[in-house]
């Protein structure tokens, strides 16, 4: 059985603040239509890794392929431009304008009538945020933060999903809802790149895994070979 | 504090009161005398100047004090383009409110070079007094201390030194500049403006032209004002430097506060209250400043939101779909 070709190719990828690098030399693939989930200690780069893939931050070397294209150096808005959409972990809602605001700024550059229709979208998927449209978004609890912070990312119709600690702060129902929204999502098409520390969450949600240390892969697999051995992954994360 | 938004009947009472103050403005030279008259035409005029100015600071949220520079800009093109040139004071009003544009646009300049808040308010300030020091030194074009009358003029066969008839032209002036900027604000340009003040990194991410967004308020802004300079012009009939100095900027900067950072009903009424005050503490001859200043203080620490946050806690329909609710 051949291997569908990658939607996202990471080769070698060097990222550093100043002196310091972070990223030393990670190689992965993501798969169409898969959630590959990022495993690893505080401050390993979980996070650097995504944003190096949405332009936050500049990798040093190395190359970032999404769909062919080298996206590596690009600005922010190009890349989203080309379908890459980050829920970052510290969400960056615009609390003062209301929910509806907040989700349609995620459709800025596309038509009218095509907004409403993915708005109606989001709705049906967010019962709760329907219910809160006009409400300023500071008003909202954290997980109903979050689920705006997802709704706006999709907002853009993305083709690349990334997801940076979608359980971060939230109660387990939340993590039972946000697993369902993934897999929704993937139902959907959608690819997804996620960064998560709840392992129920990340085991019950993706397909694969990988684990960075030290700036490199140094392990990964399919979920369900790992089902029931926890212990052992979480060995080899923080130990 | 979590305000509702107004319902869509309560909308449509917003738009038929938003049309019935001007119709029923058009009454009042049947009421007042030539002085009040001429106290009324100079609140049209703040009232833009104040629109202006809280969309940068307010709306945007760019701490840039350019907004008398632009007011300047546009009062000495007018009053050069009728003086030197001989143009129709009507047609200079859009070719001042298109200098003042261009003032907005240098002004965006420096945010755009990633210069923000205090360095951002140093230079802006820096520009107003350099327009103040050109205005002083082109002796030839602007008269320099002496200043630049404008020259006699009639229209519809009626002298435009009549304050009824200036009334009514400032009054068409000043409608249409509001209702262009609510429809501004009201559209998605609105809401990217409000999310480049939130946060400007998110919306850039999210393939929002930030530096679009920046200088395309910046020139509304500059426009809106450098139309009211020409207004201005016309208004006192000759044009000095010193009306264009420090003390026209912290007005317009207390007028903003008093309506309300970022509300176009709040510079509406910060400009009527702030320039109807001073006639009122002229029963108090010495202390008017004095006065003057405490009362502002006054608004300020009862309302931090300004007068316009008075309104929305009467009534949703001063709500407006986007203002600075917290700072
Ligand atoms: N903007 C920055 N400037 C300097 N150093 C940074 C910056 N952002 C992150 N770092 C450093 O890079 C390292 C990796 O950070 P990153 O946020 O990628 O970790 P993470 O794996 O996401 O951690 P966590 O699980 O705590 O979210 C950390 O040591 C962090 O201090
Ligand atoms: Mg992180």
């Amino acid at each position: 059985m051949d291997t569908p070709e990658p939607l996202l190719k990471i080769r070698d990828l060097h990222v550093g603040y100043g002196k310091k690098p972070i990223l030393r030399g990670a190689t992965y693939d993501v798969l169409p239509g898969e959630c590959l989930t990022l495993l690893g200690a505080n401050g390993s780069g979980k996070s650097t890794s995504l944003n190096a893939v949405c332009g936050f931050v500049k990798p040093t070397s190395g190359s970032v392929l999404f769909d062919g294209i080298e996206t590596a150096g690009l600005s922010p808005h190009k890349i989203f431009s080309h379908g890459i959409a980050q829920v970052s972990q510290a969400r960056d809602l615009f609390p003062d304008l209301t929910v509806e605001d907040n989700l349609r700024l995620g459709a800025m550059r596309r038509g009218g009538k095509e907004i409403s229709q993915t708005l109606q979208l989001v709705y049906e998927r967010f019962p709760r945020l329907a219910e809160r449209r006009k409400q300023p978004t500071r008003t909202l609890s954290g997980g109903e933060q979050q689920m705006v912070a997802i709704g706006r990312a999709l907002m853009s119709r993305p083709r690349l999903l990334l997801l940076d600690e979608p359980s971060g702060g939230l109660s387990p129902q939340f993590c039972e809802e946000i697993a369902k929204i993934i897999d929704t999502l993937k139902e959907d098409g959608v690819t997804m790149l996620m960064v998560e520390q709840n392992l129920n969450l990340a085991f019950r949600a993706a397909d694969r895994f990988i684990v960075l240390r030290d700036g490199e892969v140094v392990d990964g697999g399919d979920v369900r070979a790992m089902a029931g051995d926890h212990d052992a992954i979480v060995r080899e994360i923080y130990l | 504090m979590s305000t509702t938004m107004p319902t869509s009947r309560q909308r449509r009472l917003r738009t038929w009161a938003f049309w019935a103050v001007p119709v029923l403005l058009l009454l009042t030279p049947l009421a007042t005398n030539a002085y009040t008259q001429f106290i009324i035409n100079g609140m049209l005029i703040s009232i833009l100047v104040t629109l202006g100015f809280t969309l940068v600071i307010g709306n945007l949220g760019q701490l840039a004090f350019a907004n008398t520079a632009f007011f300047g800009i546009g009062a000495y093109a007018s009053a050069i383009l009728s003086a030197k040139l001989g143009l129709p004071w009507i047609m200079t009003i859009p070719l001042a409110g298109a200098l003042g544009a261009l003032g907005g646009f240098l002004a965006s300049s420096a945010a755009l070079r990633g210069i923000r808040s205090y360095y951002l308010a140093i230079i802006t300030l820096a520009f107003g007094e350099l327009m103040r020091w050109a205005y002083l030194h082109t002796k030839p074009l602007t008269g320099g201390t002496d200043g630049l009358p404008l020259p006699r003029e009639t229209m519809f066969g009626i002298s435009l030194s009549d304050d009824t008839l200036k009334f009514y032209i400032f009054l068409a002036v000043t409608v249409v500049l509001v209702k262009a900027t609510l429809n501004l604000l009201r559209s998605r340009f609105g809401r990217a403006v409000m999310a480049v003040r939130e946060n400007e990194v998110a919306t850039a991410s999210l393939a929002i032209p930030t530096a679009r967004v920046i200088l395309t308020t910046f020139i509304w802004s500059g426009f809106v004002v450098g139309c009211a300079g020409a207004l201005f012009a016309r208004h006192v009939g000759h044009v000095f430097p010193e009306s264009f100095g420090m003390l026209h900027l912290i007005a317009s900067f207390a007028m903003v506060l008093v309506g309300g950072l970022g509300s176009v009903l709040g510079a509406v009424l910060g400009a009527v209250v702030l320039t109807a005050l001073p006639e009122y503490l002229r029963a108090f001859p010495g202390m008017e400043e004095l006065f003057f200043g405490l009362i502002v203080a006054a608004v300020l620490v009862a309302m931090p939101l300004g007068l316009a946050s008075l309104l929305r806690r009467l009534s949703p329909i001063f709500v407006e779909r986007y203002y600075r609710e917290e700072s």
